[in-house]
């Protein structure tokens, strides 16, 4: 009976340990997207720290060999496990998170952890070889005097306590406004920093939270075995963590806890309960290879995992003031607006082309408006592919408060013009000003933040964020949107939440679109994404909108209704460059437009003064 | 000094073994963006079946290494289209596609390692006269893979330039839909670049076993990261950069393992590092940012 009491304690120390690992993998891949293939890194280089910080200085008679010997009291080496990981993960990830696409990150990762492992069974000063440190003091075990079954639930207990903080700390974290920023990068890298997130930046932080999580994780382990050996600590062991989470469902902490449950609990500790059937070495590589199929039954058959990531219905919590007048009253968005209400410029209507089905209105558009416009001109823009140029010196200056249109025929550099512009790509030469400021070269996230906002030519909807939290993902200046204001706690980011969700809500209301505000946005038409991003694009506080393509892929119903929303922020005074090929659309909405052909500009102009421009005539028959 | 020319000797090998490896691998890449983690596996089944070959078909070493190239082709084509690419049509993300080649990897070392246990094998080939060039010494069958993975290099090079084959598969490359919409058969583009991959990632596999002496069925799996430190030095999908990234790393890491073989493989790894902190997309950013824009 005694046996049994204490391998079941062993065993819930070893899910403790494991879902305390699995919280700190899944902030990292389930929430960030950060694929750290180097996760068992952090956890051995946790519990080596752990060791040594509690062992007395090595012993010289000894064949014993380390590093510090500090002989902490407990907590103090988990502690010091917890900022050498975090320390690692910074330094890994200040390279390996460098290249922008994740299977590169994943791989330099591993490549790390590959390393580490030879260099670690290699070195005898520091980490003994391959024999490891053993005799690694038990916290209390000596004061206590529980002899060996108390002491295994005494531990049961210190674990769940650990587990207990973990849980709080994690769940406070995801379930932040930062969260919500990782989340969105998660689902679209490029998309998130247009909008205003230092990507690298904001990995960098997730992953080294993940990684004070699981040196925390692999400390308890070695406090309780009292043993540490780099063999058990196999690269392959990372993978095994990943199938825990995507079993149990990435991005939901009940889903981690159920995978370190299901697969480094049963399904690894099964074959000491099966009859023996062949030598040990197959039995192991069979469990292996059935790792491997488990990873693909579940990709292919239930990617979301058993208990997928929770759908936060974000409209139940929008203010009750909003909700019902905005839906009825567009005159309520107005006021919303009337800070800003003097950039609203009256236009002559004539001007204009035929008015689409909408009415028109001089309201702006929920919060387009609030920010002022700025000035943008670039000169001389170069950049150039493989020996192409996209764009070749390319100069214009944006009236401010106008909607100007960029046309061209294909291949003309038109989206390349956009991307240089908002820093997604460096321009080889010339200038960007905003506000008669340099700014070229910065990248995107701060051009984002300094207004200038691109929408893309390929929908690029936050996929499993909802409508909702589209729109709240991109807005600017959130006390919780940081990993400080996270750690702050829900009551600190609650009153700008709320506020957000206010504004929010009257942009889906303006758009028609309350009744899909808690609907995964990858879930929407073509059309409706569109929407969403250029209600997104608004909650972002632009003050010059550049828009790729936005009647690309949508229905004619649809694009009457866009071309009244663009009409209506170019009357509330936002500066907008938008590239289309719909040119009845680029007549209506914009008040000049901008030629190019073959990366040069060609003409600028009305519609109608272009019309009769023979160069830019031949030019699109041309292209 | 001397000792320094003699390992810029085994250097070369090494890096005529890599430059296949990462060909192959970048070559793949390139044209179908899969960061194919199991390419390892592939090139360790063909050293089993090049073994196969030579002890119960007593085939000589060279067709062995063309049964095993042959093998390579099968498996990687099987591979992509039993598994990739039922995924990729089911849309599952660039991330989930890494894990399920690590899936693949790891079903393919550990039914090997079933069938082969754990221990390693050998060709048992005769030692060979030593030849001395430029105080560099190989024997014959290392001056062969030289030979071999120069040959299979220029083979590439020409079908890239004058074969319609090859056409197609840089326009795929560089942009697959609108290679689709100018009528390029992409799907057999595809499936060209997975042969192609698995030759070289077969004649690779086959040649590291020779070079090694020995080899089980972790060998394949555990090159795999000089050879992604390779295809990234030259920018990842650039089969010409992958060459130059498999010569740099392997001359550098054979004279460094002079003076500390443990060094071998923190060299590649350096460089890799390096490399990502220069230029985090490799090398020659600018093809592949046009790729990334078309995928994206």
């Amino acid at each position: 009976m005694s046996a049994f009491l204490s391998y079941a304690a062993t065993l819930l120390v070893y899910l403790g340990v494991n879902t305390i690992a699995c919280w700190g993998l899944n902030l990292q891949f389930g929430v960030g997207g950060v694929m750290n293939f180097a996760f068992i890194l952090y956890q051995a280089m946790g519990a080596y720290i752990t060791a040594v910080l509690t062992l007395p200085a090595a012993a010289t008679q000894v064949d014993e060999r380390y590093i510090l010997g500090w002989h902490l009291p407990w907590p103090l080496p988990l502690a010091g496990a917890a900022v050498a990981g975090a320390a690692l993960a910074l330094a890994v990830g200040s390279f390996a998170l460098r290249p922008a696409r994740r299977d590169f990150q994943a791989t330099v990762m591993l490549v790390v952890s590959i390393i580490a492992a030879t260099l670690v069974t290699s070195e005898q000063g520091w980490f003994n070889g391959s024999q490891g440190l053993f005799g690694i003091p038990q916290p209390f075990a000596a004061s206590l005097g529980l002899g060996i079954d108390g002491y295994y639930w005494f531990f049961v207990a210190v674990t769940a306590g650990a587990a207990l903080v973990a849980l709080l700390g994690t769940d406070l974290i995801t379930s932040s406004p930062w969260a919500r920023k990782l989340r969105a990068m998660r689902e679209n890298a490029d998309a998130a920093a247009a909008l205003g997130v230092n990507v690298r930046a904001e990995s960098i932080k997730a992953y080294v939270i993940g990684g004070a999580i699981a040196a925390v994780s692999g400390g308890l382990l070695v406090e309780f075995i009292g043993a540490w050996s780099p063999a058990a600590w196999g690269t392959g062991e990372t993978f095994i963590f990943f199938v825990a989470i995507i079993v149990g469902g990435l991005g939901n902490n009940f889903g981690a806890f159920l995978g370190a449950f299901l697969v480094l609990g049963v399904f690894l500790e099964l074959p000491t309960y099966l009859p023996q059937f062949a030598s040990a070495n197959t039995e192991e590589s069979l469990q292996s290879a059935a790792i491997g199929v488990l990873i693909l039954a579940f990709l292919w058959f239930r990617p979301q995992g058993i208990f997928p990531e929770r759908r936060r219905r974000l409209s139940r919590l929008v203010p009750a003031g909003v909700t019902e007048p905005v839906v009825t009253q567009p005159t309520v968005v107005q006021s919303a607006a009337t800070e800003s209400a003097a950039l609203v410029r009256d236009r002559p209507q004539e001007q204009r082309g035929p008015a689409g089905a909408v009415p028109r209105t001089q309201a702006p558009a929920a919060a387009a408006t609030r920010a002022p416009s700025a000035r943008l001109a670039v000169s001389e823009l170069r950049r150039g592919f493989g020996g192409v140029n996209a764009v070749d010196r390319l100069s214009f200056e944006l009236v401010p408060g106008q909607a100007t249109g960029l046309i061209g025929p294909n291949g003309a550099g038109k989206s390349t013009a956009l991307k240089l512009i908002a820093g997604a790509i460096a321009p080889a030469g010339g200038q960007v000003l905003v506000d008669g400021t340099d700014v070229t070269g910065q990248p995107a996230y701060k051009m984002a933040r300094l207004g200038v906002i691109r929408t893309f030519q390929h929908t690029s909807e936050f996929a499993k964020l909802t409508v909702l939290e589209n729109l709240i993902a991109a807005a600017p200046e959130q006390p919780g949107g940081t990993l400080g204001g996270a750690l702050l706690g829900r009551r600190h980011a609650r009153a700008r939440q709320q506020e957000l969700l206010g504004e929010a809500w009257a942009l889906l209301a303006d758009f028609q679109l309350t009744s899909l505000a808690d609907t995964y946005a990858g879930r929407l038409s073509g059309g409706q994404r569109r929407l969403v991003e250029i209600m997104r694009s608004l909650m972002a506080r632009p003050r010059i909108l550049l828009l790729d393509e936005p009647m690309a892929g949508v229905n004619p119903t649809l694009r009457l209704t866009i071309e009244e929303h663009m009409k209506r922020l170019r009357d509330g005074g936002l500066t907008m460059l938008m590239v289309e090929h719909e040119l009845g659309s680029v007549e209506r909405v914009c008040d000049s437009v901008i030629v190019m052909a073959q990366g040069k500009l060609l003409a600028t102009g009305t519609m109608a003064e272009l019309r009769g421009n023979q160069e830019v005539v031949s030019a699109y028959l041309a292209g | 000094m001397s000792q320094i020319v003699l390992s810029l000797g085994f250097g070369l090998v090494t890096a005529s073994i890599l430059a296949l490896g990462a060909v192959g691998f970048t070559l793949q890449f390139g044209v179908t963006n899969l960061f194919n983690l199991a390419f390892g596996e592939t090139m360790t089944v063909s050293a089993f079946v090049a073994y196969l070959a030579m002890v119960s078909l007593h085939w000589n070493l060279w067709w062995a290494m063309a049964a095993g190239g042959a093998a390579g082709m099968v498996l990687s084509l099987l591979i992509s289209r039993l598994v990739y690419l039922p995924f990729l049509r089911r849309g599952t993300s660039q991330f989930a596609m890494v894990m399920v080649t690590v899936a693949v990897s790891f079903i393919l070392k550990n039914v090997l390692q079933i069938f082969s246990g754990a221990t390693y094998y050998s060709y048992q080939l005769p030692p060979e006269r030593p030849i001395r060039i430029l105080g560099m010494v190989f024997d014959a069958r290392q001056l062969t893979i030289i030979g071999l993975a120069a040959a299979s290099l220029l083979g590439l090079h020409l079908l890239f330039k004058y074969t319609r084959l090859g056409k197609a598969m840089r326009a795929t490359s560089d942009n697959g839909p609108l290679a689709r919409s100018v009528g390029i058969p992409t799907d057999r583009v595809v499936s060209a670049a997975w042969l192609l991959s698995g030759l070289f990632a077969g004649i690779a596999g086959v040649a590291l076993a020779v070079d090694l002496g020995t080899f089980g069925s972790t060998t394949g799996g555990s090159y795999l990261l000089p050879i992604v430190a390779a295809a990234v030095f030259g920018s990842v999908g650039e089969p010409y950069g992958a060459v130059l990234g498999a010569l740099v790393i392997g001359l550098a890491s054979e004279v460094a393992a002079n003076y500390d073989p443990q060094l071998k493989d923190v060299v590649a790894f350096a460089i890799l590092v390096l490399v990502l902190l220069l230029r985090p997309d490799g090398l020659r950013a600018g093809r592949v940012q046009m790729r990334a824009e078309v995928t994206a």
